[in-house]
């Protein structure tokens, strides 16, 4: 599995970022987060991070490498997170409730599964086309799928998200077969709010994620003017559809740079590792010739 | 992970008495590149340089190693001195030979003889898009992999096993003979039990005792994804993954496929070097040699109509399931 990916968080002209990003991956799954804290109750930032940390650590123990059922996988660590961020409103004794919005993916087995609540959003582009996005839980977008008929409302009422008494709505779909160069990106409604969804298709697909995320950034923050939104993306673009898989390292495989220390099994690697100074690269090489020269007088 | 790979050194760059004409490939373990002497001979030459370990710039000839990247860096060097080595031993027309081993810019460089050709990878992908029943004919498959069994003979016998053979590491040359390239997952190991390193795998190649820890692993271990190829030249597509198979083993379906096709002794080589337990797979290459070699009188077995029903099923089954995930996308879209 080889995927480039990039996140970007940035507070715009708010008091406090109260977006929530983070990923983190075996050798063959990777799980990817993004929450939104909501504004209007209490410590929304906490709610977020809470919602991260329970997923990601869920994520941990469920991905041996990979998650046997990402959509179940991904409905319970939701559901758990929701749980955790009322029992800490009641451990604090609050009066009202942290909230957030929420969406996450797990890719495995070159598919993804996601899951949203409330109006942080997924998208997924191929070729420079949208190829899917979800829709927010907000009656904006429900009134214009045609779901239902109330008056004109403002953008930010949600109907679901995790932390409030009522049971969230998750939205769960997947899995969808990814394709080489497919870019799968979640944000929070900073970006959405200040771009289309044609200006985020086109800036997702003309160039690596490394460099995209910083321009939808920088640009989401520009026509959101100084009042600006916190504005939050977590894009991948997926790199191995190969039938024919590369060389992968053993279970000691280093590039996985200890972000999921959990799963790495470093025993008997390192051990030996010191005892190669100079002298005994030189020796090594004089060898080497050594055995070569004797080959070829063998042959000869 | 959006990782910078390190840059190769320019054409024209003199390394070695050798002068860089271009790069060839480039892997986790290093870069290859197309080089002549200075008697205008070509030669390829691999550079250590570990990807995830080691960086360079454009333009720089030195790579950068960060600090803390330092052990595991000179531990690659190890296992690279331990390609050339496994490789300096041998001397045999179907697998790599390494002509020279020499240190420079801070790194190590390992001098082979330059083919021209392409990979086994490149023939099965080829042919399998012609979508002709066959990817390979039958003889083509036993001269190639009798060539190729000849080499891991000798591999074998200086007490050294492959441990990532697999389509993309078996070189067709334009003169047509076939070499084995890339040991850089090689070990002895056949000699000193115990204190191994568990190496490199490719899914799909790997037989199931490399994801394992405790099991030890010997010839049976090559022998294994000597018939994940053979698998694959008459697929056209790599087999599952051990992991998957131990879960739930579709070989001998997928094979079932190919009888008619194949003859009844090709697919049970296969599904005999793929035995999910060493110890019923050939324990030797020659015994593996001797089977593929009996070449008399091929048996074909038709499949019979119940069977082809049932094929016939699966694959409408499978369709099916397709079409169920399309329509769920359609679904979240148009919501």
């Amino acid at each position: 599995m080889k995927f480039s990916v990039f996140q970007l968080s940035r507070i715009g002209g708010r008091a406090l970022n109260e977006d929530r990003m983070g990923y983190c991956y075996t050798r063959e799954s990777g799980l990817f987060v993004l929450a939104d804290g909501m504004g209007g109750h209490p410590e929304g930032e906490v709610a977020a991070q809470l919602a991260l940390d329970t997923i990601s650590a869920l994520y941990q123990k469920a991905a041996r490498p990979i998650v046997s059922h990402p959509a179940e996988f991904l409905a319970s660590a939701v559901l758990a997170a929701h749980h955790r961020i009322i029992r800490h409103a009641a451990q604090k004794g609050m009066l009202d409730n942290p909230r957030t919005t929420l969406a996450a993916a797990v890719v495995q087995g070159a598919s993804v599964s996601w899951v949203h609540c409330g109006d942080s959003r997924l998208y997924l582009v191929r070729n420079g086309q949208l190829l899917l996005r979800t829709r927010d839980h907000s009656f904006l977008e429900q009134e214009r799928a045609g779901l239902n008929e109330l008056e004109p409302v403002n953008r930010n009422i949600l109907f679901t998200c995790l932390g409030s008494p009522a049971k969230p709505t998750l939205e769960i779909a997947g899995p969808f077969a990814l394709q080489q160069g497919d870019r799968l990106m979640l944000c929070s409604d900073g970006l959405w709010g200040s771009l289309n969804d044609a200006q985020i298709v086109a800036q997702l697909s003309c160039q690596s994620v490394s460099k995209a995320v910083p321009a939808l950034v920088e640009s989401a923050l520009l026509a959101g003017g100084e009042h600006s939104d916190n504005v939050t993306v977590l894009a991948m673009e997926w790199e191995t559809p190969d039938e024919f898989a590369p060389t992968r390292l053993g279970p000691a495989d280093s590039t996985m740079d200890g972000s999921f220390a959990s799963t790495l099994d470093a025993g008997g690697f390192d051990t030996q590792a010191d005892d190669l100074d100079d002298a005994m690269i030189e020796r090594s090489i004089a060898e080497i010739n050594a055995a070569i020269r004797r080959s070829a007088a063998r042959k000869t | 992970m959006s990782k910078v790979k390190p840059s190769p050194l320019p054409p024209d760059t003199m390394i070695g008495g050798y002068r860089i004409e271009r790069k060839l490939s480039a892997g986790g373990f290093g870069v290859v590149y197309l080089a002549v002497d200075n008697e205008g001979q070509q030669f390829a030459i691999k550079e250590y340089l570990p990807s995830s370990l080691a960086s360079r710039a454009v333009g720089e000839l030195l790579p950068q190693v960060l600090p803390e990247k330092l052990s595991l860096y000179r531990l690659g060097l190890k296992s690279f001195f331990e390609e050339g080595r496994s490789l300096a031993q041998i001397s045999h027309g179907s697998v790599v030979s390494v002509l020279n081993f020499f240190r420079e810019n801070e790194t190590v460089y390992m001098v082979m003889n330059y083919l021209e050709g392409g990979t086994l990878q490149d023939f099965i992908i080829t042919a399998r898009d012609l979508k002709k029943p066959k990817v390979f004919r039958e003889s083509t498959i036993r001269s190639l992999f009798d060539e190729i069994l000849r080499g891991l003979r000798i591999v074998h016998q200086h007490k050294m096993l492959h441990l990532d053979i697999k389509p993309a590491n078996i070189f067709i040359t334009d003169d047509n003979r076939a070499v084995m390239i890339d040991f850089g997952a090689a070990r002895e190991v056949l000699s000193k039990e115990g204190n191994f390193i568990r190496p490199m795998y490719t899914p799909g190649f790997a037989a199931p005792e490399m994801y394992r820890r405790d099991s030890s692993m010997g010839p049976w271990t090559d022998i294994y994804a000597i018939g994940a190829c053979i698998y694959a030249s008459m697929q056209g597509y790599p087999p599952n993954d051990a992991p998957q198979r131990i879960e739930k083993d579709r070989l001998s379906l997928s094979l079932s496929r190919l009888r008619g096709v194949y003859s009844d002794n090709l697919i049970e080589v296969v599904q005999w070097c793929m035995a999910l337990d060493p110890l019923e797979r050939p324990q030797s290459v020659f015994a593996l040699q001797k089977e593929l070699s009996r070449e008399s009188a091929r048996r074909y077995t038709k499949l019979t109509v119940g069977e082809r029903v049932r094929l016939q099923f699966d694959s409408v089954v499978s369709d099916t399931k397709k079409t169920a995930r399309k329509a769920n996308v359609l679904g979240t879209r148009f919501k």
